[in-house]
């Protein structure tokens, strides 16, 4: 269905739910012989405000506690949110008749005008009252947040470190809070909240941001080089110093706190707060800067690494998987960034932009770009099955998978 | 945009609807056309005494019978009304702004009343002013019937 639903065109005068139905005179229609007159309600009509919604138990609690939106712009196809997953929504027509009967005590239906209801028992017994012929319901489908939008709405503008100077215009394009973003992004709560995080945002003043990522490697090497100058161990940064140092060097409380929590972890201890840098993260962080000027002969390219890295870590290739791919010419290996993190999101996508890059993939090479697809209802196997085609040359070579 | 679904009446007091549902389609006779609201359609009869509750029902439209029974859906049906709140006039692009649309839920269907099969014509029993019809051709026969 679309996400603008069709005008309601209710009919004038429909006071029909003040109850009048008899759905528990239906309902209740126990015992041998005990029946019940069914007629067309006063005011039955196509009523296209009603729509039925097939839900299972296990949601109902949301539905009926205000806890669910419908998402989605006029275009696009309407998404169901409680507040941790979300649901596609699929019409399912039917073509059998299914009669609604509203609720209320059953009255006698009227006798009409044009005496069509003349048969005496008709007209003084009760009768249950249908006020709509359904064509359908709708059916809720478990579905992925559409995050490749949030992805696409968040690097419209980055933070850069310099806009805390100057630009103060009003100018808001490309910014947006929480509140824009539930309404634009088809995605429950906290499935967009992973979303923001694994984006890296950031909310500043109030927006969501990503922050460019030469700010994220000046903030970086900021925090490092006042490691060796304060002695610190980049095992155990001390929070309220780094962020004093920091401060006094001009870059703001938020931004610092973010990088920390970017490459590092918390850890409490006796003497206050302290970071724990994650030696992963700040090689990664490393690498890719040294892959940003394009590919590179693997020698050179781990010759640049190494010295780039903070001292006390040490670089390892493995830090790499999911964002790097090689590539022999000749004697030599090349590198060049080929980064998980760029590319869609929707398995389809996936799988169109992973062979755009390269035709044929070995199962080592491939594993680490589409171990992150999640689809409800599809296992990996299930999904590599359908976009890509397996090739064993021998019983002993490794798959080879190709485009389908 | 969206659309918040609200409910009024609250997890334990949602109003139960009742649902009879037949194969094909009523079709009221030609003279009723355009003006069938409050017409009388048949007479639903239980068949099964209560302590079995079974659950057997008859329906009786004009001179034809169908024999069916309760069925509780497997997953219930929330009945739904859309609302348009306020004013309203910027149509459905209302940039971002607060929701015009609400659904509201107004009722739950958790049983419904199912004549899967086709009608039996009840000839020992003329009538003499049938008010509706349930012609076989518009029971299609090639769509099974929903269960």
């Amino acid at each position: 269905m679309d996400a603008a639903m069709e005008d309601a065109g209710a009919p004038p005068g429909s006071d029909w739910d003040r109850g009048s139905g008899g759905a528990e005179a239906v309902l209740g229609l126990t015992g041998a012989g005990a029946s019940l007159s069914v007629c067309y309600h006063e005011a039955f009509g196509p009523h296209a405000d009603l729509i039925l919604l097939e839900a299972g138990d296990d949601l109902l609690p949301d539905l009926l506690q205000g806890r669910v939106t419908v998402r989605g712009r006029p275009e696009e196809e309407a998404v169901l949110c409680t507040p941790s997953a979300t649901y596609a929504m699929k019409f399912v027509g039917t073509s059998n008749s299914m009669f609604l009967i509203p609720p209320g005590e059953a009255v006698a239906a009227s006798l009409r005008p044009d005496h069509t209801n003349e048969d005496a028992t008709v007209a003084s017994d009760a009768s249950a009252s249908i006020i709509k012929v359904a064509p359908g319901s709708i059916e809720l489908v478990r579905t992925a947040p559409r995050l490749d939008k949030l992805r696409s709405l968040l690097r419209e503008r980055p933070y850069v470190l310099d806009e805390d100077l100057g630009d103060d215009s009003e100018d808001k394009k490309g910014l947006y809070t929480w509140e824009d973003l539930c309404v634009l992004v088809q995605s429950s709560d906290s499935e967009l909240l992973e979303g923001l995080n694994s984006l890296s945002a950031v909310e500043i003043d109030g927006f969501w941001r990503t922050v460019d990522v030469n700010s994220v490697n000046t903030v970086l090497d900021m925090i490092l080089h006042n490691s060796v100058l304060h002695d610190w161990l980049l095992n155990a940064l001390p929070e309220n110093g780094v962020l004093s140092v920091m401060e006094s060097d001009g870059f703001t409380h938020k931004i610092v706190a973010h990088c920390l929590s970017r490459f590092g972890t918390k850890v409490e201890q006796e003497a206050g707060s302290c970071w724990r840098l994650d030696e992963r993260l700040v090689c990664l962080q490393f690498a890719r800067k040294a892959l940003s000027a394009g590919k590179m002969k693997l020698n050179n390219f781990m010759d640049k690494w190494e010295r780039s890295i903070p001292s006390g870590m040490r670089a390892d290739l493995q830090m790499l998987e999911g964002e790097v791919l090689y590539e022999r010419l000749g004697a030599e290996t090349w590198v060049h960034a080929f980064s998980v993190a760029d590319l869609p999101l929707t398995p389809a996508e996936r799988f169109v932009a992973l062979f755009r890059e390269r035709p044929r993939w070995e199962w080592k090479d491939l594993q680490p770009f589409i171990r992150d697809l999640r689809v409800p209802g599809a296992s990996s196997e299930g999904l590599l099955i359908k976009y890509a085609r397996r090739t064993q040359p021998s019983a002993d070579a490794d798959p080879i998978f190709t485009a389908r | 945009m969206q659309i918040q679904v609200r409910c009024g009446c609250g997890e334990a007091a949602c109003p139960e609807w009742a649902v009879v549902e037949v194969q094909g389609v009523l079709q009221p006779q030609p003279c009723f056309s355009g003006r069938i609201q409050g017409l009388h359609i048949g007479r639903l009869c239980s068949t099964s005494s209560p302590p079995s509750s079974k659950g057997g029902y008859t329906f009786t439209i004009g001179y034809h019978e169908l024999a069916g029974s309760k069925v509780t859906l497997k997953k219930p049906l929330l009945v739904l009304r859309k609302k348009k709140n306020g004013k309203g006039g910027t149509g459905e692009l209302g940039q971002g702004g607060p929701a015009e649309v609400e659904l509201e839920v107004i009722g739950i269907i958790r049983h419904k009343i199912l004549f899967k099969d086709r009608p039996k014509a009840l000839i020992s029993k003329p009538v003499p002013k049938e008010k509706k019809a349930l012609p076989a051709a518009a029971t299609p026969s090639t769509v099974p019937p929903a269960s």
